[in-house]
C-alpha cells in the first residue's frame, strides 16, 4: 500500500473518526477563549464527556475482544476435547467388543475344562482295567508256556477278564455318552446355529458340563422342567445363558466353603411361551448393585478375575438371539432370582 | 487500483475487493488477535479508493458468520465511509448475508443499517448450509 495517505497516518486506528471529532472540539475550545463563560464551560464539559465516552468505548472494545478471544479459544479446546472423547469412546467400544468375545471364549474354556475333568474318570478306569487285563494275560501266557497252568489259574483269569472287560465297556460307553452331549453343547456354543432342540434335555446337558465346577463347592442343582418342550432357536445362546447364571452364583452367591442349591424352574404360561426362573439361595445382590448388574464391566471383583461381562452377555443373548426379556429379583440375604421369558419358537428375522 | 484479495484464516475473513468493477466482499469469521493486521490494509485501500475514484456504483457483500467487537467497530467505520460516498452521489448497495437461523447476525445488520440514510441496505437470509 502507498504511504501517501494522510488520514490514516500510516497506522490503523479504529477510533480515527472519534479522534478527529475530539481534535475539532479542542480547536473549537481554543476559539472560544473569548466567548461567554457559560458557553465555554458548556463546550468544555461536553468535550470532556465525549472524550470519556470514547475512552470507555475503547476499553469496552478491548475487554469484549479479549472475552471473545477467550471464548474462541475455549470453543477450539472444546472441539478438540470432544474429538478426543469421541475417539476414546470408539476405542472403548472396540475394546468392549473384544472383551465380550474373550469372555465368551473364556467360558468356552471353562466348559472344555469341565469336559476334560468329567471324561477323565471313565477313561482312567478303563485304562487301569485294560492294563490289569494285560498283566493277567501275560501271567497266564507265562504259565501256559511253562506248561504249568492249573484249572484255578484259568478260572481266576476268566473272572478277571470278565470283570475288566465289563468295566472297560461300561466306562468307555460312559465316556462316549459324555463326549456326545458335550460335543453338542460345544458346537452350539461356538456356532450360532439355529435348530430344533428339546428344552429339558438341553438344560440337563448344559448343567452336566458344569457339574465338576459345582461339585467342587458342594452346590446342588435342581432342574424342574417339563419334558417334551420342543424349541426352535439358538441352543448355544441358552447354554451360554445358563452357564453364566450358574457361574455367577458360584462366584458371587456363596462364601467360601458355603454350599447351596441352584434351581432352574421352567413353566409354559402359554403354548409358545417359556418362562425360566433361575434362582439360588445365596447371599443375594446388595440393593445398590441391582440396577447395574447387566451393565458392561460392572463387577465387584475387579482384579480378582471378574470382567463384569457375564451378566451383560446374558442380557444381550436373552434380548437378542433368544428374543426374550430378563429381570433380576434379589433380596439381601435372600438369594437371587432371574426371570427369563422367551418364545418357544423364535421369529424369523425381518 | 489493484484488485485486493486476502485469503481467509480461521480468525480473519476472506477479502475480495474488485475496485475496477466496484464490487467488494468480506466473507467468513473475524476475530483477529490484532485488528490492525486485518483492517489496516482494508482501510488503507478504501481510503485511497474513496478519495481518488470517480465512482458511480458500488456493491458490498458482507457474508460474516462471526465477528468480535473490534471488527464490529471497523465495520461501522466502513459503513460510515460508504454513507459519506453515497451522500456525495455514489450509488451504494450493501448486501448483508446471514444464515436464516442466525437471529444475532440479522440484528447486527439491522443495527448497522439504522445509521445509513443514503446507502441501500439489503438483509439477505441464506439457507443455513454453511
Amino acid at each position: 500500500m502507498s504511504s501517501g495517505d494522510s488520514e490514516s497516518g500510516g497506522g490503523f486506528n479504529l477510533f480515527d473518526a472519534e479522534e478527529r471529532v475530539l481534535a475539532a472540539a479542542a480547536r473549537l475550545q481554543r476559539r472560544l477563549t473569548n466567548a461567554d463563560p457559560d458557553t465555554r464551560q458548556g463546550v468544555e464539559a461536553l468535550t470532556e464527556a465525549y472524550s470519556r465516552s470514547v475512552r470507555e468505548q475503547r476499553r469496552l472494545v478491548k475487554v469484549s475482544d479479549r472475552l471473545q478471544n477467550q471464548l474462541a479459544n475455549l470453543n477450539q479446546e472444546l472441539g478438540k476435547r470432544r474429538a478426543e472423547a469421541e475417539e476414546a469412546l470408539a476405542q472403548l467400544k472396540e475394546t468392549q467388543e473384544t472383551l465380550v468375545q474373550a469372555e465368551k471364549l473364556a467360558s468356552l474354556g471353562a466348559l472344555v475344562g469341565g469336559v476334560a475333568h468329567e471324561i477323565n474318570t471313565p477313561v482312567g478306569i478303563a485304562l487301569s482295567c485294560a492294563s490289569h487285563l494285560a498283566d493277567s494275560t501275560k501271567r497266564l501266557a507265562a504259565l501256559f508256556e511253562a506248561d504249568d497252568i492249573g484249572v484255578e489259574d484259568f478260572q481266576a483269569y476268566l473272572a478277571t477278564a470278565t470283570d475288566t472287560a465289563r468295566l472297560i465297556q461300561a466306562n468307555c460307553e460312559r465316556a462316549a455318552a459324555l463326549i456326545g452331549s458335550f460335543k453338542q453343547v460345544a458346537v452350539d456354543r461356538t456356532s450360532s446355529e439355529r435348530r430344533n432342540f428339546e428344552l429339558a434335555g438341553y438344560i440337563a446337558e448344559t448343567l452336566s458340563s458344569l457339574s465338576p465346577k459345582l461339585r467342587q463347592n458342594g452346590h446342588k442343582v435342581v432342574i424342574d422342567c417339563p419334558a417334551g418342550i420342543e424349541m426352535d432357536g439358538y441352543p448355544g445362546a441358552l447354554s451360554q445363558v445358563l452357564t453364566n447364571l450358574v457361574l455367577n452364583s458360584a462366584t458371587h452367591g456363596y462364601d467360601l466353603g458355603q454350599s447351596g442349591t441352584l434351581r432352574i424352574a421352567v413353566e409354559q404360561p402359554a403354548p409358545d411361551q417359556i418362562r425360566l426362573v433361575y434362582s439360588d439361595d445365596g447371599k443375594g445382590i446388595p440393593e445398590e448393585y441391582r440396577n447395574r448388574v447387566f451393565d458392561p464391566f460392572f463387577t465387584t471383583r475387579r482384579g480378582q478375575g471378574g470382567t463384569g461381562l457375564g451378566l451383560h452377555i446374558l442380557y444381550n443373548l436373552v434380548t437378542g438371539p433368544m428374543q426374550g426379556t430378563v429381570a433380576m429379583e434379589s433380596e439381601s440375604g435372600g438369594g437371587t432370582r432371574f426371570v427369563l421369558t422367551f418364545p418357544r419358537l423364535i421369529a424369523d428375522k425381518s | 487500483m489493484d484488485h485486493l484479495k486476502i485469503a481467509a484464516t480461521d480468525r480473519s475473513p476472506d477479502v475480495d475487493f474488485d475496485f475496477e468493477a466496484g464490487v467488494f466482499s468480506l466473507k467468513g469469521e473475524s476475530y483477529p488477535e490484532d485488528a490492525s493486521t486485518v483492517f489496516g490494509p482494508i482501510f488503507a485501500a478504501l481510503d485511497r479508493f474513496f478519495s481518488s475514484a470517480d465512482i458511480r456504483e458500488l456493491r458490498f457483500d458482507f457474508d460474516l458468520i462471526y465477528f468480535n467487537s473490534s471488527s464490529a467497530k471497523a465495520l461501522m467505520n466502513m459503513f460510515q465511509m460508504m454513507e459519506n460516498a453515497a451522500g456525495r452521489g455514489t450509488k451504494v448497495v450493501v448486501n448483508w448475508h446471514y444464515a436464516a437461523d442466525d437471529e444475532t447476525m440479522k440484528e447486527f445488520g439491522e443495527d448497522f443499517s439504522e445509521d445509513l440514510e443514503n446507502v441501500t441496505f439489503n438483509l439477505v437470509p441464506s439457507s443455513s448450509a454453511a
